[in-house]
């Protein structure tokens, strides 16, 4: 036994527990530990060492919420006729408890019953997806939530900007190819040479049922405002109040404090969020800015 | 697993099989981002990607690596337009002094310190690494991966990826040898 044999044997220690010793390596390396007491006592205290470290595992458990909503998305995009997954996780825990009883008597009416229950549960889904009241109201859509709940991200810095840029051309440059439609916002303002009513941060993806939606951060008087934008396809406007002005249905709500206002126009959703007055119709101005628009943000105005 | 099945149901395949991996990759967020909402976004930004991209892995492929490849992809391109948030450090250049006490913290005998240390002190300590030894640890001491499935996470050579390892291992008995025995500085 030499001292050089043994110092090699501690450089491939560490690789030896990781079980990434080649089948030579390995057996020259366990033919060293049958006869030298002292490398075998390092091997152990380094194998104990790496079991304790081990034993930390799992670090962290997913928040059970976090899986849900994982679980929802990918459910829903898994195919047009696939059944939402809440309704899937209501036949879940239902199907079972009701079938046993039965199975045995009825066997037959089994699917018949499964197919009353899975048309009563869709009702009563669909129901309380779009009847639930609110102030008088149908519930905000969820993609207003989903833009309230990007506005406060945004607001507590846990929503990085990816483009950060003050122009409205390179922001609509930088979507091209990253969203499956073609954004250009408007550049009233900068081209008016007018006082600016507000100024663009920047811009980035956000995930939106298995696919991107446009983020763009505005600010007014320190005051941010979000709009996000996506295909009609993907999210339509519904809930909150409806208004109509200049042709457009516009859906007013108020989530958390804030402020939305979402609506569709030739084929694109979209989503306005801020924290300021009445119906926060004055976040309008980031894309309506001229004279002809003044009437169309007054039509939002509360009567 | 099937993936090479009609797209329905490979995209019901991807569900299920993906999901196993869910509390492994929330880690592994956790440890690129040490921010549990940004961890949560990057999360649903990793499904949303690779369930894009399912129908282009190779059938022989290892999800949960490639899952971990896609989540680091993401995350990297996020650090890249945030330059204000922390950044990855290549990690071949250690300051000399730092890295003389942790030759010595690392010759405390091993044995008093394991019977010592408990569970929750290692997941601190591991969480106190520097970014770039913190994963590799995750990845082959938490999530078990090989040296080679780890070069291909990180895209660097698997050498690389053997004396990262030792380095973040050496630190991390320092840290616990540190909370331990005292300073290891004498």
């Amino acid at each position: 036994m030499t001292m050089k044999e043994c110092q090699h044997i501690q450089l491939l220690t560490s690789i030896y527990l990781d079980d990434e010793l080649q089948n030579g390596e390995r057996d020259a390396f366990e033919t060293h530990l049958s006869t030298c007491a002292a490398c075998r006592a390092l091997v152990d205290q380094e194998r104990a060492w790496l079991g304790a470290v081990r034993s930390a595992r799992p670090l962290y458990q997913a928040p059970a919420e976090l899986r849900a909503r994982i679980e929802k998305n990918l459910a829903e995009s898994s195919g047009v006729w696939t059944a939402p997954a809440e309704l899937r996780r209501k036949l879940n825990q239902m199907l079972p408890q009701a079938a046993f009883p039965w199975q045995s008597r009825w066997p037959v009416r089994l699917p018949a019953l499964a197919l009353v229950l899975v048309v009563l549960i869709g009702v009563s889904w669909w129901w309380e997806k779009t009847h639930s009241l609110v102030s008088g109201f149908p519930k905000p859509s969820e993609f207003a939530l989903m833009a309230v709940e990007t506005h406060i991200r945004r607001l507590n810095g846990k929503l990085p900007l990816e483009f950060e840029s003050n122009s409205p051309v390179a922001i609509s440059d930088w979507f091209a190819g990253k969203v499956t439609f073609s954004l250009k916002l408007p550049n009233y303002q900068e081209s008016s040479g007018q006082n600016k009513l507000y100024s663009l941060e920047g811009a980035r993806l956000v995930a939106l049922r298995n696919d991107y939606a446009a983020y763009v951060a505005y600010r007014m008087q320190k005051r941010p405002i979000t709009l996000v934008v996506t295909t009609s396809a993907i999210a339509a406007p519904e809930g909150g109040e409806p208004v109509v002005s200049k042709g457009v249905t516009f859906h007013c709500d108020a989530v958390n404090g804030y402020k939305v206002i979402t609506w569709s126009d030739r084929g694109l959703t979209y989503a306005l969020v801020s924290d300021l007055e009445e119906r926060g119709q004055q976040s309008c101005i980031v894309c309506h800015a001229g004279t002809k628009d003044r009437d169309f943000i007054e039509g939002l105005r509360p009567r | 697993m099937s993936q090479t099945s009609p797209a329905g149901s490979s995209q019901i395949d991807f569900s299920q099989a993906a999901l196993e991996h869910l509390d492994a990759l929330y880690g592994f967020a956790m440890v690129l981002t040490r921010d549990r909402g940004e961890a949560e976004d990057l999360v649903q930004e990793t499904y949303l990607r690779a369930f894009r991209a399912f129908g282009r892995l190779a059938p022989d492929s290892n999800l949960k690596g490639w899952l971990f490849a896609i989540m680091r992809n993401i995350r990297l391109n996020q650090l890249r337009h945030d330059q204000s948030g922390p950044q990855f450090v290549e990690i071949d250049a250690e300051e000399p002094d730092r890295m003389q006490v942790l030759a010595q913290a690392a010759t405390e005998p091993h044995a008093t310190l394991v019977q010592k240390v408990e569970r929750e002190q290692i997941r601190t300590a591991i969480e106190r690494l520097p970014a770039h030894y913190r994963e590799v640890v995750l990845l082959r001491d938490i999530e078990g991966f090989s040296y080679q499935q780890i070069a291909a996470i990180l895209q660097r050579p698997a050498g690389t990826v053997m004396s990262r390892l030792g380095r973040a291992r050496e630190q991390l008995r320092a840290l616990l040898a540190h909370w331990y025995t005292g300073p290891a500085t004498h």
